[in-house]
């Protein structure tokens, strides 16, 4: 009885029989990343397995969305990345990436790397824009490495 | 005869609770049995035993009263100009009656999406009016607040039901200003400007698409529930040593001097069908076909189904700023079918193109 | 004299009725056959059956015209402002026949892309809701990384639909493709579209798909799908054992979860019937329009 009313709940029945929920793949503290920009420390991180750790996501929820800056622990060194795409759902008309995707930045915003090999949302326009302010770190160029959008 | 009658309907309309002023705050909850003196509407259905033949005589008689009911002529169409009152921001307009008829998207000029509720306006009509030196609502033990204002009564009545559904007493308020008994009743607070005779029929163009209500509505009713659905408490762990408190509310007040439970403590209790305000939401269409109106949001209270009241809003800073048709708009044949807001995208025309800036 | 011509008469009408009784024994046919034929005939001009087809037909094509089956929110008026509303979207954008498993690509006007425009190429892996909530999802693999993107079906900001590849799957959704190995969602941008001759069945694709190793998103196994080919290489016992365990084969049988699930035929006739014809319409309008394309076409490559 338990059991069925456990497959009704949820579409994917869980083995525990506890979690009934599907995860949210949020970004949080400790989450995996994928660096997607061509710069040396992102390259080789992710090419020896070591995807880099999220150890601070700048906003006040504690979750990122898409444009927000994180704090990444790679290769031993602390960097900053602004997230580009995520697996967790999304609203209408927003891409969902099969993966939670960064591209590395220094503290002024200028991009370690010199081009973004996936495509990007172009909602991340707006959101890099707002954030941009004019003495502050300039968001905008990460938009000019990037190769396509959709 | 005329002030035996008045008094008639004025015992009446104090046993029906039209003239109480119902002050309640969330603190003392719903009543769950009405009160001893209270005149319920429905009749205990019993067998009559009928012939067939007087069945069908009382049914005949039943529609052509109906019929009589539907053509009735709107007493401002005929009434023409003479007696129009000029609206003031001041003055307090009569509301409707309303059923909430579901929820779907309605999306923005400037392609948003939002969730608009559909409320239909269901064969509204003036009943009567009770002159502000009249009316005397019931007494209540605590008057919190007064109106400074001289307000009359206004009873407004939706959808026609068959008299011999309800009780006599309930029949009788109807009977004496010719009308058959509506199933739903409402007391609004006008103006005295804002009166409106007997039998008026109140339309969804009371309303302009772009004004704000206040909409007053019975929520869902969810029977007793516990405090982690009725307050939102986080409830406790489910594991890590805890047994058998996982949605109990814990601590419930401090020892010492003050060793008792303060008043007011949220606790598990009956949850919903209370009577509760949304106030300030906007109109985005108007249909005048179906008397239908397009409000902004889901929070209005109530499953679908259920009857709302319609107010123009008190907030003041979304009140009326223009006059609206007043005292109602009287009904007419050749107005738009739809009426939408400035910001809303109407489903037939063209998409939506940004421009580049 | 009149009273024996009516008795003869009687008894030639005896004798007619006997042998026709006689015949229907004779011809073995079934009772029941012979009266739903009379049914037919007594019926003005063949109304019904056209009816019935355009439910069979409707259901399919225009899932999103019946409403959500829970009583807790059905109401006759608000379904029938929804369905005029969907009407008039229709008819301002031609959205056409599409399923799961079909390739779309879609133009919306997108106020943060540069040319305003953004178009999408992918299959459709999912299509749910009801009324003017419903939305589809389609999938691609761009740069080899997968995309999804999610879209209202009667958002005005989409400016075209275009199906590339009309045809269905095995499955009913195809979340599984997050899982496959990313050649079976990879579709290029520049895909032209295929047209199927007229009258022709949408063709249902019988292409099995490779899953990825495991861990996956979902317990796929458990699913009974068609559409994947390797599921059981990646399986240990005791996934079999336990997918044994949470089988349900008795809800096939349950028909009160399919009423609940479902809207009854009489409704879906009466909701037809109000919204056919329009349909019908709008459909012959994309007929004219795409015929007049394809004359249009080839007429540049001439000059």
């Amino acid at each position: 009885m338990f059991r069925t009313l456990l497959n009704k709940l949820s579409t994917v029945p869980s083995s525990c029989g506890f979690h009934t929920t599907a995860c949210l793949n949020e970004v949080r503290l400790l989450t995996r990343l994928r660096v997607v920009d061509n710069s040396e420390i992102g390259k080789r991180a992710m090419a020896e397995g070591k995807p880099p750790k999220v150890i601070c996501v700048y906003n006040k929820k504690g979750v990122g969305y898409i444009g927000d800056r994180v704090m990444v622990a790679i290769k031993g060194q602390k960097k900053k990345g602004i997230l580009v795409g995520l697996k967790q759902t999304q609203k209408v008309k927003v891409p969902k990436f099969d993966s939670n995707n960064v591209v590395l930045i220094d503290d002024n915003g200028t991009p370690l790397g010199s081009r973004i090999h996936v495509p990007i949302p172009t909602i991340l326009r707006t959101v890099l824009k707002e954030r941009t302010h004019a003495k502050g770190a300039d968001y905008t160029k990460l938009l000019a490495i990037a190769t396509r959008f959709v | 005869m005329a002030s035996f009658n008045l008094k008639n309907i004025c015992i009446s309309l104090s046993k029906l609770r039209i003239g109480h002023a119902v002050t309640r705050s969330h603190s003392n909850g719903p009543r769950y049995r009405p009160p001893y003196w209270f005149a319920s509407k429905e009749r205990v259905m019993t067998n009559d035993y009928l012939t067939q033949e007087n069945k069908q005589f009382v049914e005949e008689v039943m529609k052509d009263k109906m019929k009589v009911q539907a053509e009735l002529e709107s007493p401002l169409a005929n009434n023409g100009d003479q007696s129009i009152q000029q609206w003031a921001p001041t003055t307090r307009r009569v509301g409707v009656i309303a059923r909430k008829i579901g929820n779907y998207p309605i999306w923005s000029k400037d392609g948003k999406k939002m969730l608009a509720t559909l409320l239909q306006v269901v064969d509204n009509h003036v009943v009567k009016y009770i002159p502000p030196e009249e009316f005397k609502p019931m007494k209540t033990c605590k008057v919190n607040w007064r109106e400074k204002r001289r307000l009359g009564c206004l009873l407004v009545g939706s959808e026609t039901i068959d008299p011999s559904t309800v009780t006599k007493d309930y029949c009788g308020l109807f009977d004496s200003v010719g009308m058959l008994p509506k199933k739903h009743l409402c007391r609004f607070m006008v103006s005295p400007e804002a009166v409106l005779p007997t039998g008026t029929p109140l339309l969804a163009t009371h309303f302009r698409a772009g004004d704000y209500l206040d909409i007053r509505a019975k929520t869902i009713d969810r029977g007793f529930q516990g405090v982690m659905k009725r307050w939102g408490f986080k409830g406790m762990p489910a594991s890590h040593g805890v047994t058998k408190t996982h949605r109990r509310p814990g601590n419930i007040g401090a020892g010492g001097e003050k060793a008792r439970v303060w008043p007011g403590t949220k606790m598990p209790g009956h949850m919903g069908n209370r009577w509760r305000t949304l106030r300030g939401v906007k109109i985005l269409r108007i249909n005048t076909k179906h008397n239908v109106l397009w409000t902004l949001g889901v929070a209005i209270p109530g499953e679908t189904g259920a009857m709302c009241y319609l107010y123009d809003t008190i907030l003041p800073l979304r009140k009326l700023k223009s006059s609206p048709p007043f005292p109602t708009h009287p009904p007419a044949d050749d107005l738009p079918i739809e009426y939408y807001d400035e910001s809303i995208h109407p489903y037939d025309n063209p998409t939506v193109t940004y421009e580049e800036a | 004299m009149a009273l024996a011509i009516r008795r003869t008469s009687d008894i030639l009408c005896a004798a007619r009725w006997l042998i026709r009784r006689d015949c229907r024994v004779l011809s073995t046919l079934p009772e029941k056959a012979e009266i739903s034929q009379e049914v037919v005939v007594r019926r003005p001009a063949g109304r019904r059956p056209i009816a019935n087809e355009a439910v069979l037909e409707s259901r399919h094509i225009y899932p999103e015209f019946l409403p959500d089956p829970n009583p807790d929110w059905r109401n006759s008026l608000r379904e029938k402002l929804e369905r005029a509303d969907m009407l008039k979207r229709r008819s301002q954008i031609d959205i056409p026949e599409f399923y799961v498993g079909s390739i779309l690509a879609v133009t919306i006007s997108d106020p943060h892309a540069q040319t305003k425009t953004t178009r999408f190429v992918g299959i459709c892996i999912e299509r749910k809701g009801c009324g003017l909530r419903a939305e589809f999802t389609l999938r691609n693999v761009v740069d080899h990384q997968g995309v999804e993107v999610r879209y209202d079906l009667y958002d005005p900001t989409i400016q075209k639909i275009q199906v590339l590849r009309l045809e269905k799957r095995l499955d009913e959704k195809l979340l599984y493709l997050r899982d496959a190995l990313p050649e079976y969602s990879t579709f290029p941008f520049d895909m032209d579209p295929e047209i199927l001759p007229e009258g022709t069945p949408v063709p249902i694709n019988p292409v099995q798909v490779k899953l990825k190793p495991r861990p996956w998103l979902e317990k796929w196994e458990r699913q009974e799908l068609k559409g994947v080919s390797n599921i059981e290489e990646h399986l240990k016992g005791k996934d079999r054992i336990r997918r044994e365990l949470r089988k349900t084969p008795w809800e096939k049988y349950d028909l009160m979860k399919q009423y609940r699930k479902t809207i009854p035929i009489e409704d879906q006739s009466e909701i037809w019937a109000e919204v056919h014809n329009q349909l019908q319409q709008l459909q012959l309008s994309r007929k004219k329009m795409a015929r007049k394309r394809t004359f249009t076409a080839p007429k540049p490559q001439l000059g």
